[in-house]
């Protein structure tokens, strides 16, 4: 009974939720709007304090029983208390309680901004070196789709920044001929022939290029300013990817919102 | 065939009702969300019922949810936990709900395995939900003894922290298996890459697009996009929840006729060959 009680009411919020969209009623829309929004917050603020008990249940219980590596449990719990001391019971200015939060002279915002931040920024930082590590790892070269990876991400890294702009198309188009020597130079069973062909195809389009088409700085064609390149595999395969896996998303959003709205998704209900 | 008819009836009936009803009951603007809602959800429901038939279903194997017992058999044979991160957003995200979907079936595998489960949590509701789902799985599996009320536990709100605390845990515990399994942000890298260099089975799910590419990276196995949700229906093995999947294929079908409509006849807008834009037709003007 407890849990089909929970189904109800499951079902009858995702109705009553969803027809606020399409219903033209004030009522109905506000409460979709504001009030349904508002009770998920006081339900969550209530569950604020379940957390912060969890939280001293488990540190405490660590300490106590000495579990293995308890010991940093110890400053959890010291961190928490003395952030509770600050924020609660002594604040150390002529501010209001709860002002004072915000108050330069405050320990909270001491705490807060000389303890708290740098850590968090010290954890974003982090980033920058797993993302160097993971790119590592994706661009290491084993099948085609990695090699197209590389190509792209290199193209990407050097079109975004300034020296990027002023790559001039001579060395982008012998890139290219490397690229394409590089994809096919297995059919080649003599090197001798591998480089004179190399040369000579470089010197060609060189040539071809300088005096035929007239490419300069000013007259650089699209597909050999890096920038351009760049900017054409942002916004084109780039975007029509992430576009395909957004459909995706938002196409196994309304499944999976169905099968919960029509109560047959009761796996969140432990069923 | 004739249920086909009577789901077609609907949705021409439901659509009708919505745009010729004369008392101005329907938000204006919303028409073309409603259709596609309209002709999503009876499509998925024609399917859940052929499903419920009898009808056979095939679901092509994701190798992602394959894993996801052969992660927590290798943490069994290791002797270490099971390490579960449902993400750092609250339960108005449908993700974080798919992720506790997910979790249900995840600790029902520990349950039966006798593994030890550990579950994170950076919002205090989600951790009463987590609560709630694993105690109902282990029940199930006839292993309440097995549960705990620690093994989900609240770490702290913060993004950061949270990724610290987390990361903390995977290098003194060493979980041979990890899921990340929820709404991702910033963190999401942090993570997998630490869960990779312990050398643990990650397998990881989102519906945060930008997160993808991350998890592809780091991790073992990754749902994309809606594989991520179909998670849990894909692993309940019931029918009518495999019928579901069924109807949004065919939904994304649908999708990709009218992607290529629009397409046509934008070109054939811009070569002067038709006047009208078809682009206007699919505007959606509130939501």
């Amino acid at each position: 009974m407890k849990k089909q009680i929970a189904i109800f009411i499951m079902m009858f919020m995702g109705f009553l939720s969803l027809s606020g969209y399409f219903i033209n009623n004030k009522i109905l829309k506000d409460f979709v709007d504001n009030d349904a929004n508002q009770w998920y917050m006081i339900i969550a603020g209530f569950a604020a304090f379940l957390g912060v008990i969890n939280l001293l249940q488990n540190h405490l219980g660590k300490i106590a029983y000495k579990k293995n590596n308890w010991q940093y449990s110890i400053f959890t719990l010291l961190g928490f208390l003395l952030m509770i001391f600050f924020g609660f019971l002594y604040n150390n200015t002529d501010s209001m309680m709860g002002a004072h939060l915000k108050n330069e002279g405050s320990y909270f915002y001491w705490m807060f901004n000389y303890v708290y931040l740098p850590l968090a920024s010290t954890m974003f930082a982090l980033l920058a070196f797993f993302v160097a590590s993971a790119s590592y790892r994706a661009f290491k070269i084993r099948n085609f789709e990695a090699t197209l990876l590389l190509i792209s991400g290199v193209l990407l890294m050097i079109g975004r920044v300034p020296i990027g702009q002023i790559i001039p198309w001579w060395i982008v188009l012998i890139i290219y001929i490397s690229l394409f020597f590089a994809l096919f130079g297995s059919f080649f069973k003599d090197k001798k022939i591998f480089v004179i062909n190399y040369l000579s195809v470089n010197i060609i389009f060189l040539i071809a290029g300088s005096f035929y088409f007239q490419w300069s700085v000013s007259n650089t064609p699209s597909f050999l300013s890096i920038p351009l390149i760049q900017e054409w595999i942002f916004d084109v395969p780039a975007t029509a990817g992430s576009r395909s896996i957004m459909i995706g998303i938002a196409l196994g959003t309304i499944a999976q919102s169905f099968r919960i709205i029509t109560g047959r998704e009761k796996s969140i209900l432990g069923d | 065939m004739n249920d086909f008819f009577k789901y077609l009836f609907s949705s021409v009936l439901i659509i009708s009702f919505y745009f010729l009803n004369p008392y101005n009951v329907f938000v204006n603007g919303n028409e073309m969300t409603f259709v596609f809602v309209v002709i999503s959800c009876l499509t998925i429901e024609f399917f859940i019922q052929k499903a419920k038939a009898g009808e056979e279903i095939y679901l092509r194997p994701i190798s992602g949810m394959s894993a996801m017992e052969e992660a927590v058999g290798r943490a069994t044979e290791m002797g270490t936990s099971v390490l579960f991160v449902p993400g750092i957003s609250g339960l108005d995200q449908i993700d974080t709900i798919s992720g506790l979907v997910i979790l249900g079936h995840v600790s029902g595998m520990t349950a039966e395995y006798e593994t030890n489960l550990n579950v994170p949590v950076a919002v205090p509701i989600v951790m009463e939900t987590a609560k709630e789902t694993c105690k109902e799985a282990y029940l199930r599996k006839g292993r309440p003894d097995l549960y705990n009320d620690n093994m989900i536990h609240y770490v702290t709100d913060d993004q950061f922290a949270y990724a610290a605390g987390v990361n903390g845990i995977m290098l003194r515990e060493k979980p041979a298996a990890i899921f990340y399994q929820g709404k991702f942000y910033a963190e999401s890298l942090i993570l997998a890459e630490t869960g990779n260099s312990i050398d643990a089975i990650q397998i990881a799910g989102t519906g945060s697009s930008s997160q993808i590419p991350f998890f592809v990276t780091a991790c073992s196995y990754t749902l994309i996009g809606e594989e991520f949700y179909a998670a849990s229906a894909y692993l309940s093995k019931q029918p009518e929840m495999i019928g579901s999947i069924k109807g949004q294929d065919y939904v994304k079908l649908l999708s990709m006729l009218l992607i290529l409509i629009v397409v046509l006849f934008s070109m054939l807008n811009y070569l002067g060959l038709v006047s009208f834009d078809i682009k206007d037709v699919f505007r959606i003007n509130i939501i």
